[in-house]
């Protein structure tokens, strides 16, 4: 078998000490939609920021085409091609949706293309064209969302993590963000999606994994997962 | 009355653009790490004592003396940022123990150029001599020097926040830190350019401050305090807002010691933190603080 794109082997992670991730793998194959599902609390986010390097491992290895780097500093990990687009947007909120989406493009090899990708994030979210002088801080919650998804796009890269992409928007505000999710993975790329929607991803996926409290405790494909009521049951709570 | 007017704009706004150099430096500091540089003031005064002894002891050109002090100003920040801040980044109350970390740097600063230089004051010899007279006010030339460096300071500044790469960072930084690194900022070299940029505009300050008044180890403290006040009344971490409210709090200044005389001038200040924490205590320009539980 080819080497995955991403290799998460055997990590423990957390805070003050005490783990979140309890010695957790996953692995991501060039090219697929990975979906990481489980209630709230249970270490989707914290696996994310322990692969971007926001947090340190207690133990384990993270690896991106073979090449190790979990003891990389966030920075060098972006530039190694990992783009995390954070949950709750996290933009600059004094930047305009322009400066934002410009900071995307912050390191060197991405602000080459700066331009290209500009055009590239406006022709797929084009009220971000519309927005583009406006501050952060006044857009609407489905518009911040976007501008962290065109902000994560502009640094180009080689593996999209997307935290919640879902959180707190309005049902048709989601079936767009899961539009543009969908045209990224046409357009070939390799996504790792956090989600605690099953029924939203659950056809879309070619991987779910279900994380309960810091332990993966299933994997598989989508449409599996939805013929297992016994597990929806018990982890999702129905 | 004109003639008093003119007295008290130039006075204020001289002060007000020398106050408004040392919180640029602070303020950027605070907005990018959450740190209260509190050796702030022995730095400014430090890049003072440099700029006297190149000048003075040393019998060499003010050229080379300003910007040998802004140097070690800029070096002194750096070696804080090494020193005290780089070390408990990653402790958990890095707040609280870089704020009494920084008090001990400043402390140790002050002694070793009471050492160095004594506690006799010293003139600053770093003065423009001469003046202009508007309607019948002698303004200094030094009052007007100190203004157009302050101003042309706080543009250079603006610029490169604005215009550059490496601005962009220090704003993406201040906004939201780990953002910023996502995005690929090292977040470690923001800091240390930030803490030398904060030196590099006190040892101008510093210059400036001592060119009206005297060179002594101690005099840093009027001018921290001041930029406190300043950083206070705009809202932490703000810079725009604290170089508008400098120049307010320097106008201020100078027509409350003009109306209720000299003594009340420091008084008046304080009197407006204490209004602007009743009224809005994020500050006049500072972002209102949702906490979220």
């Amino acid at each position: 078998m080819a080497e995955p794109l991403l290799l998460v082997d055997s990590i423990s992670a957390g805070y003050l000490g005490r783990n979140v991730l309890h010695e957790i793998s996953l692995q991501v194959e060039e090219g697929s939609l990975v979906a990481i599902i489980g209630p709230n609390g249970h270490g989707k986010t914290t696996l994310l920021r322990a692969v971007s390097g926001l947090l340190g491992l207690h133990g384990g290895r993270i690896a991106l085409a073979g090449a190790d780097i979990h003891r990389r500093r966030p920075d060098e990990i972006v530039a190694a091609g990992i783009i995390h687009v954070p949950q709750g947007d996290m933009l600059f909120p004094d930047m305009t949706v322009l400066e934002n989406l410009q900071m995307g493009a912050y390191l060197p090899a991405a602000a080459a293309r700066m331009n290209q990708r500009l055009d590239e994030v406006f022709a797929l979210l084009p009220k971000l064209a519309e927005r583009r002088s406006q501050v952060a801080s006044t857009l609407s919650g489905g518009e911040r969302r976007m501008v962290g998804i065109g902000r994560g796009l502009m640094a180009g890269g080689r593996l999209l993590m997307l935290d919640e992409p879902s959180l707190g928007l309005a049902p048709i505000l989601i079936d767009q963000i899961y539009e543009v999710i969908l045209r990224l993975r046409a357009a070939g790329r390799t996504i790792v999606l956090v989600e605690e929607n099953v029924a939203r991803v659950a056809d879309k996926a070619d991987r779910i994994h279900l994380l309960d409290n810091g332990r993966f405790v299933w994997e598989g494909a989508g449409s599996e997962l939805m013929s297992r009521p016994e597990i929806l049951a018990t982890y999702l709570g129905g | 009355m004109s003639d008093v007017l003119i007295q008290i704009v130039a006075s204020g706004l001289t002060v007000g653009a020398m106050y408004a150099v040392s919180t640029i430096g602070l303020s950027l500091v605070y907005g990018s790490l959450g740190m209260l540089n509190m050796a702030h003031g022995a730095v400014l005064t430090f890049g003072g004592y440099i700029a006297y002894y190149i000048i003075t002891t040393l019998g060499l050109s003010p050229l080379v003396g300003a910007p040998a002090a802004v140097l070690v100003g800029a070096a002194l920040g750096l070696a804080i940022y090494v020193v005290a801040a780089l070390p408990l980044l990653r402790t958990r109350a890095f707040e609280t123990s870089v704020f009494i970390a920084t008090i001990g740097i400043g402390a140790v600063l002050e002694n070793l150029m009471l050492k160095l230089f004594g506690a006799y004051p010293l003139p600053q010899p770093l003065a423009a001599p001469g003046g202009i007279i508007v309607g019948r006010v002698h303004i200094p030339a030094q009052n007007i020097l100190i203004l157009v460096v302050s101003l042309a300071l706080m543009a250079l500044v603006a610029v490169l926040l604005q215009r550059t790469r490496i601005g962009r960072a220090v704003r993406a930084t201040a906004q939201n830190r780990e953002a910023a690194q996502l995005m690929g900022v090292r977040v470690g070299h923001v800091y240390a350019l930030v803490l030398a940029m904060s030196g590099a505009l006190a040892a101008v300050s510093g210059i400036m401050v001592s060119s009206l008044t005297t060179l002594s180890p101690t005099m840093g403290a009027d001018p921290m305090l001041k930029a406190f006040i300043v950083c206070v009344v705009a809202g932490l971490g703000n810079i725009y807002g604290a170089v508008v409210s400098a120049l307010l709090l320097g106008l201020l200044e100078a027509i409350a010691q003009y109306v209720v005389g000299v003594r009340f001038g420091f008084a008046t200040l304080l009197i407006l933190v204490i209004v602007v924490l009743i009224w809005r205590p994020y500050g006049l320009f500072g972002r209102r603080q949702v906490v979220r539980l």
